[in-house]
This record gives structure tokens, C-alpha cells and sequence, in this order.
């Protein structure tokens, strides 16, 4: 699908994260190239009744530590995260906030959630149904909404323009970036900011989770023989997103090129992933990109340690490299912060910013043995260097909903 | 075949699109058009009835869900191990 010519052109020009290996980019890029796990036990709730009992939780987040508004203070902990990921993105993009009068409509917002404030709704479930609590705490509605991450960073930052959440589980992060860079290479907007927040580690989700019988007990191997199911993770991933011009009239430093976009659905299975539906958002991303499929230097892979996720990606993978898969370095960062669910995108997003930047690829842990299923290069256990001048972000959710970014350098 | 099988084939006919009529016990689970968040809802709901939890993960091939039978032993192994257990205690 041949762009014109003229088409308005998208850059990063900053990023803001939250993980288990560390909040800011800087921690949790050293954490990711020294191959540091941030998975361990919960801490965040009693563990009777679980059989799961490890997750990549964000250790010790003070709201007030990262110097976030009473706004904040007063929200769920996914839309803190959100917060303290949009803080860290603002500030490195040097943009004047909050934006002034008709620059603020030239700006989105768009901050996903896979499931939102649901921490705050078991507290509140908990009170009303165990407890029998007069009322609820007059905020539980507003921290709970899938919206109001989104609805605070517009608060915060004066961006009037178009703002909501989106959701489409573990792909909610890349689709919401990508609805960013279509905006602006549309017209609507100038700039924006996009990606989500996750934070729903919780008893009640947890439980649900293992009763779907798909976690590990031990640990996230993604494409290791000795895989044995996810591990929840939770944190924030966003982008800033400008347009070209914009972002080199104002003087800014611009990280990378948003290249391409491509979005499917297998409309198949609710688990089950297809090959077709993950191939084909590949190959609409590239074809966006105007790359062929050699010009891909990594691939920072969905790789979620399930047994079929594993396999089904690198067949797709394969189906859209050809010859060219056996040249392409592969990692699964998920093994060290955890899937972080919608926020997942985002946050690998991130990592495979700072691959091209750094030219170091971050490996996949905990791969002990191949899967003779899983046969290309997965980049195990150590950080390799590796000049990344074209890179993909792969994220495929439950529902068969997939969503790939594909990143280059900034335009010459 | 005894009351757990009969209830265990009940349950496995209740989570097929077109249920059989021709299930026996030595029926390998992957002859009943059964996928991983069936085999999921269908443990749940083995647990549920005889008041038991089986350890199960969908990414790990068990030997214990390869036939029907296979499936009724572990079910009665573990109804056994309480029975015993809470004897004890």
C-alpha cells in the first residue's frame, strides 16, 4: 500500500517508562542490556490461594517520590504510572507545556488501559460485599475508568485535542501509539502522546488469571524449550510523537522515526493466535514503511513464554522474512519486566528505541535449551551489539488483535 | 463405568460442540475437538463437582489428560489423597 510522496513524516522525540527493572528509561535500559530479571514474589497482596505466586511488580512506586500533581495522587495506580511515564516523555521532548490555546488542540492524547483502575474496584468490591461498608470512597468511579489516565495527562499537560483510552488487551499500547501517528500524519495533529498503562496486579486478578491455567509458577522463558507459561508484569509505556517539521523547527532532538503501522484481527479464537492474523499486521507495517523485510535489523517480539504463542510467532515471522528471518536478531524483553498486558507495547517500544540508539540488542533470559519449534535467532540470555537501523515492535492480545510498530532513524 | 467417569463424560459432552455419544475411556482428549481454554473450563469444572483442584497448566503436555480414563484416575487419585489427608488431620 504505496504512501504518497509528500505524506507528513512521524518522529519520536521522547519516551517515558514504567517497569518492574526500573522506572525511567535510564534504569530500565541498564537493567534490560545487563540482563537484570525484575521478576520475583508478589509483594502487593496475600498470596492464600494462589498457586501463582511470582510477578514483575514496579517495587516501591511513590507517587510524590516522581513529584507527580495532587491529580495523580488521588488516582489508581495505573494512571500514576501513566503519569510518571508522560513526565519522563514530556520533559525529554522539550515541548512547552502545559500547550497554549490553539496548540493544544493541535495535540492528542490517547492512553490505553487493558482492563484500568481494577485495583481500585476490588478495594471498593471488597468494602461493600466483605466488609459491608456504608459507601464507597467518592473517587472509586473515576480512578476506575479505562479513560482516566488519559483524561489526567490532558489535565496535566493542556492537550485539548483529541483524548480517550483504547483497549485491545496486550496490543493496547501499539494501537494507541499508532492512532497517534495516524492523526498526525493526517493532519489532525501536530504532535501527541501515546501508549498505555497497566496496573492490575491484584488477588482477584490473579486468581482469574491462573484459573485460565496459563502462568508459570517459575518464571517468563519465552521460545526456550523449558517455557512454561507468562508471567504478569504492570507498568507504563508512552511515546511522544511529532511531526517532522514541527519537531525540527523548534529545534528538538529527534530519537527515531515512526515508519510504519500495521493492525489485524484473526477474528479466529479468543487464545489461539493465527499465523495469518500476526503475518499479515507485520507486512502491513513494512509496506507502510516502504522497508522490505531484509532492511529489519531486531524484532523486540511479543514472546510471552506461552507454548503456542512462541511457535505461532515465529512461523509468522518466517511467513514475512523468508531467508531474511535467519538474518534478524529477535529478543523478548518480557522475560525480564514481565508482560506488562495493554501495557506491554509500550514499554518494549521502549527497548527497542534504545537498541537502535545504543546499537545494543537486549536479550531474551532464561533461555536454557532451544525449542527445536523456535529455531531462529532469539538472542539468548546476553545483550549483543548490533548497529539497529530499522526495528519492529510485535504485540498480539487474547482475541486475536494484533499491532505492529516499525521504528527507523531520525529523517536525514 | 463408575459414577466419577459417568460425571467426568458429562462434563466433557457439556464443553463439546457436538458431543458424542461414542466416548469411552480410553478416548484420547485430543479426539473430542477440545482446545486449551476448553481443557481450562472443563478442569474448573471438574473441580467444581468433586470438590478437588488438579494441577494443571495449558503450556505442559500432562500424561494425565491424554485419555478420558487417564482423566478419571488422576480425578480419583487426588479425591483419594483428601480423603486420606483430611482423615489425618
Amino acid at each position: 500500500m504505496a504512501q504518497p510522496k509528500d505524506r507528513r513524516r512521524v518522529v519520536v522525540t521522547g519516551h517515558g517508562v514504567v517497569s518492574a527493572v526500573g522506572t525511567g528509561t535510564d534504569a530500565f535500559w541498564t537493567a534490560l542490556k545487563n540482563a537484570e530479571c525484575g521478576i520475583g514474589r508478589f509483594t502487593l497482596f496475600p498470596l492464600e490461594e494462589l498457586y501463582i505466586h511470582i510477578g514483575g511488580e514496579v517495587k516501591d512506586f511513590d507517587p510524590k517520590e516522581h513529584g507527580l500533581s495532587k491529580q495523580f495522587l488521588l488516582a489508581d495506580r495505573y494512571s500514576q504510572f501513566a503519569g510518571c511515564a508522560a513526565q519522563e516523555a514530556f520533559a525529554q521532548s522539550g515541548l512547552e507545556l502545559p500547550l497554549q490555546g490553539d496548540k493544544g488542540y493541535r495535540a492528542a492524547c490517547i492512553i490505553g488501559t487493558g482492563i484500568g483502575g481494577i485495583t481500585t474496584m476490588e478495594a471498593s468490591y471488597k468494602g461493600l460485599f466483605q466488609e459491608k461498608k456504608r459507601a464507597t470512597h467518592p473517587l472509586t468511579l473515576l480512578k476506575t475508568i479505562g479513560s482516566s489516565a488519559a483524561a489526567h495527562v490532558s489535565i496535566e499537560y493542556g492537550i485539548t485535542g483529541p483524548c480517550f483510552g483504547v483497549v485491545s488487551a496486550c496490543s493496547t499500547a501499539p494501537h494507541s501509539i499508532g492512532l497517534v501517528y495516524q492523526m498526525i500524519r493526517q493532519g489532525l495533529c501536530d504532535l501527541g502522546i501515546g501508549g498505555a498503562a497497566e496496573a492490575s496486579l491484584n488477588w482477584g486478578t490473579t486468581r482469574a488469571w491462573q484459573a485460565m491455567r496459563v502462568l508459570s509458577p517459575d518464571g517468563l522463558f519465552p521460545f526456550a524449550k523449558g517455557r512454561n507459561g507468562t508471567v504478569l508484569g504492570e507498568g507504563a509505556g508512552v511515546l511522544v510523537l511529532e511531526e517532522y517539521e514541527h519537531a525540527k523547527e523548534r529545534g528538538a532532538t529527534i530519537i527515531a522515526e515512526l515508519k510504519g503501522y500495521g493492525m489485524t484481527s484473526d477474528a479466529a479464537d479468543m487464545v489461539n493466535p493465527s499465523i495469518e492474523g500476526a503475518s499479515s499486521a507485520m507486512q502491513i507495517a513494512l509496506d507502510d514503511a516502504e522497508l522490505a523485510p531484509g532492511d529489519i535489523d531486531y524484532i523486540n517480539a511479543h514472546g510471552t513464554a506461552t507454548t503456542i504463542n512462541d511457535i505461532n510467532e515465529t512461523n509468522a515471522i518466517k511467513r514475512v522474512f523468508g531467508k531474511a528471518a535467519n538474518d534478524l536478531s529477535i529478543s523478548s524483553t518480557k522475560s525480564m519486566h514481565g508482560h506488562c498486558l495493554g501495557a506491554g507495547g509500550g514499554v518494549e517500544a521502549i527497548a527497542t528505541l534504545k537498541a537502535m540508539e545504543e546499537g545494543i540488542v537486549p536479550p531474551t533470559i532464561g533461555f536454557d535449551e532451544p525449542d527445536p519449534k523456535c529455531d531462529l535467532d532469539y538472542t539468548p540470555n546476553e545483550a549483543r551489539k548490533r548497529d539497529v537501523t530499522y526495528a519492529m515492535s510485535n504485540s498480539f492480545a487474547f482475541g486475536g488483535l494484533n499491532a505492529v510498530l516499525v521504528f527507523g532513524p531520525p529523517p536525514a | 463405568m463408575d459414577e466419577v467417569a459417568t460425571k467426568i463424560i458429562d462434563i466433557l459432552k457439556k464443553n463439546m460442540n457436538e458431543p458424542s455419544d461414542s466416548i469411552a475411556l480410553e478416548t484420547p482428549l485430543t479426539e473430542l475437538d477440545i482446545e486449551s481454554l476448553d481443557l481450562a473450563v472443563i478442569v474448573f469444572d471438574i473441580e467444581d463437582t468433586f470438590s478437588i483442584e488438579i494441577p494443571y497448566n495449558a503450556n505442559e503436555e500432562v500424561e494425565d489428560f491424554a485419555t478420558v480414563g487417564s482423566v478419571v484416575d488422576k480425578v480419583k487419585s487426588i479425591m483419594s489423597e483428601k480423603k486420606s489427608s483430611g482423615a489425618a488431620a
